[in-house]
């Protein structure tokens, strides 16, 4: 069963002449890893946004068309009582999504099932297995505003994770994690998806996300380009032409093409090191 | 000449040891990519490096000045910064302005100002952005901003904490041209990242903090693809190992060449 949907959805900044969003349409399925990338600008925060019920609410700005998430918009009034805990919303800049309450990372953490008025020992083992499962446990005690910034990023998913959301919405969530972290992370991301859970992230992170979403939207001008498995077209010419990137490899494999013409170096290009190394060595 | 120096620096928030006896030379021209851990101490060493801390032991010189008793507004000359979240610098209503802000405090006439703000807005493809509010931007142009910032003066040290994280791939590409100009104009780059691929192509040389300790010190080549340090090897230096070819060093423009080069060798070999 689908967790809601994006129907058409058009959205405009205010102030500004152009759609941000000019007809995007967008399934929420739970159990997969739907990733969303293409140019700045192109449309992929937006459609976050306007998913989380933000945009227009916060940012301002007229959208028209269908939002439904657990069978509300989330940008109605009435979605608070029916989202609250349900749908984490995780920005690329963690420092800003802190409490600002908590004096320890314990209490960040817990300050999302306290307010949905858990018992206490429910809070304390939601808190207890979302710091382990983020890696944070040994900076329990700490205070939060004093942590790193890659620190704080886990910080901030720990405490999404306490409440279980059924929806997950990321921008660039991995913006300031050390390589083992974002490893970790775009694992949590499918784990929880294989959960139950609809995860939706926007990330130019190519090499990152290739290996586990299963589902990759190119997004360009406002609209949804180019849809599909993610391999084949990540291994394609046209995410290229919509302003997006793919990965490093795929990067290598066109800029040796532009030196040499050869079908090795033509599109479909290899993504991963083994698929170029094989291709490459006859 | 010594860009930065580090003689057994130690500091400590409160309770919290963040820095441990590091100490490191920076030349003019050189290039060091500061790796580490999340909470390693790496955006520490950047602020001691401002004057924004003080060492609680040791020593830091910047640009030839001790921070001790001296304000981040006396290192404006000569080091430019850019924060980890560039909310933390920026105040001004349009970018034009707040990219003069600091020539403007250096006390410059305001011809001088202007020539200075259109060129580095020119240089990281800004120029079209000059009259818009830095709020109004979308985060990773806004972050250019911030770098614009600390370029305008034309610092012979720059500081750069995590310059392309969260950057679409045209903005990171716009940081990698700067960061290589303006070393070869002969200013001195330390870049905390996590990004070895940015790395790999931008700089030269690596140190690597783990829990305040700088446990290593080299030439970057040496220290990517480390699996006792978790840096991964970038995807051109992987292919470039793995296929034997002569790419020294394995930047991607070098690998790209050298591929080509081994399929048209095949290709020959075929007919």
């Amino acid at each position: 069963m689908s967790l809601g949907r994006l129907e058409d959805v058009r959205f405009r900044y205010p102030g500004e002449a152009a759609e941000a969003l000019a007809g995007v349409s967008l399934p929420l399925e739970p159990g997969h890893v739907t990733w969303l990338t293409g140019a700045l600008g192109s449309g992929c925060t937006t459609t976050l946004l306007v998913a989380a019920g933000l945009a227009p609410r916060v940012t301002g700005g007229e959208r028209s068309g269908t939002v439904e998430v657990l069978g509300v918009d989330p940008g109605s009034t009435e979605a608070a009582a029916v989202l609250a805990g349900q749908v984490a919303f995780v920005t690329a800049t963690p420092a800003v999504q802190l409490s600002g309450v908590a004096t320890t990372v314990r209490e960040e953490v817990a300050f999302a099932p306290a307010n949905l008025g858990w018992a206490r020992d429910r809070i304390r083992s939601a808190v207890d297995r979302s710091l382990e499962r983020l890696g944070v446990a040994h900076l329990a005690a700490r205070d939060p505003g004093t942590l790193s910034g890659g620190e704080q990023q886990r910080v901030v998913l720990a405490a999404m994770l306490a409440v279980a959301p059924r929806l997950w919405l990321l921008d660039e969530p991995a913006s300031a994690l050390d390589a083992q972290g974002r490893g970790a992370l775009y694992q949590l991301l499918a784990e929880v998806a294989r959960e139950g859970a609809a995860v939706v992230v926007a990330s130019e992170d190519a090499d990152g996300l290739a290996p586990v979403a299963d589902r990759l939207h190119v997004v360009r001008d406002g609209v949804i380009a180019l849809s599909g498995e993610p391999g084949p077209l990540l291994a394609g010419e046209q995410i290229w032409s919509c302003g997006a990137g793919s990965t490093a490899v795929a990067e290598l494999a066109r800029m040796a093409g532009r030196l040499h013409a050869d079908p090795r170096l033509a599109f479909p290009y290899p993504i991963t090191v083994d698929e170029a190394v094989r291709r490459w060595s006859v | 000449m010594t860009a930065l120096r580090f003689e057994s620096v130690s500091f400590a928030y409160g309770a919290h040891p963040a820095l441990h006896d590091v100490s490191f030379a920076l030349s003019a021209g050189e290039g060091l990519a500061l790796f580490g851990p999340n909470g390693a101490g790496k955006t520490t060493l950047s602020r001691l490096a401002m004057a924004l801390l003080r060492p609680g032991s040791g020593r830091v010189e910047t640009g030839g000045l001790d921070t001790r008793g001296r304000s981040p507004e006396d290192l404006a000359a000569v080091a430019g910064y850019l924060f980890q979240h560039p909310e933390a610098q920026l105040f001004e209503r349009s970018v034009r302005a707040e990219v003069g802000f600091g020539p403007r405090r250096l006390g410059w006439p305001a011809a001088r100002i202007a020539s200075a703000v259109a060129s580095v807005l020119d240089e990281i493809g800004l120029a079209a952005e000059g009259e818009r509010h830095p709020y109004d931007l979308p985060a990773p142009r806004r972050r250019l901003v911030a770098l614009a910032t600390a370029l305008v003066a034309d610092p012979a040290l720059l500081i750069l904490d995590e310059p392309t994280a969260g950057l679409d791939r045209s903005a990171r590409a716009a940081v990698l041209r700067v960061v290589q100009a303006r070393r070869a104009r002969g200013a001195a780059v330390l870049a905390i990242t996590h990004d070895p691929g940015f790395a790999a192509e931008a700089l030269d040389r690596g140190l690597v903090l783990e829990r305040g300790r700088c446990v290593r010190d080299g030439p970057l080549w040496d220290l990517l693809g480390d699996p006792a340090l978790g840096l991964p090897l970038p995807a051109p230096a992987a292919v470039a190992r793995r296929l034997a070819l002569p790419a020294h060093p394995p930047r991607a423009a070098a690998v790209a060449a050298a591929v080509a080069e081994r399929c048209r060798a095949l290709g020959a070999s075929l007919s």
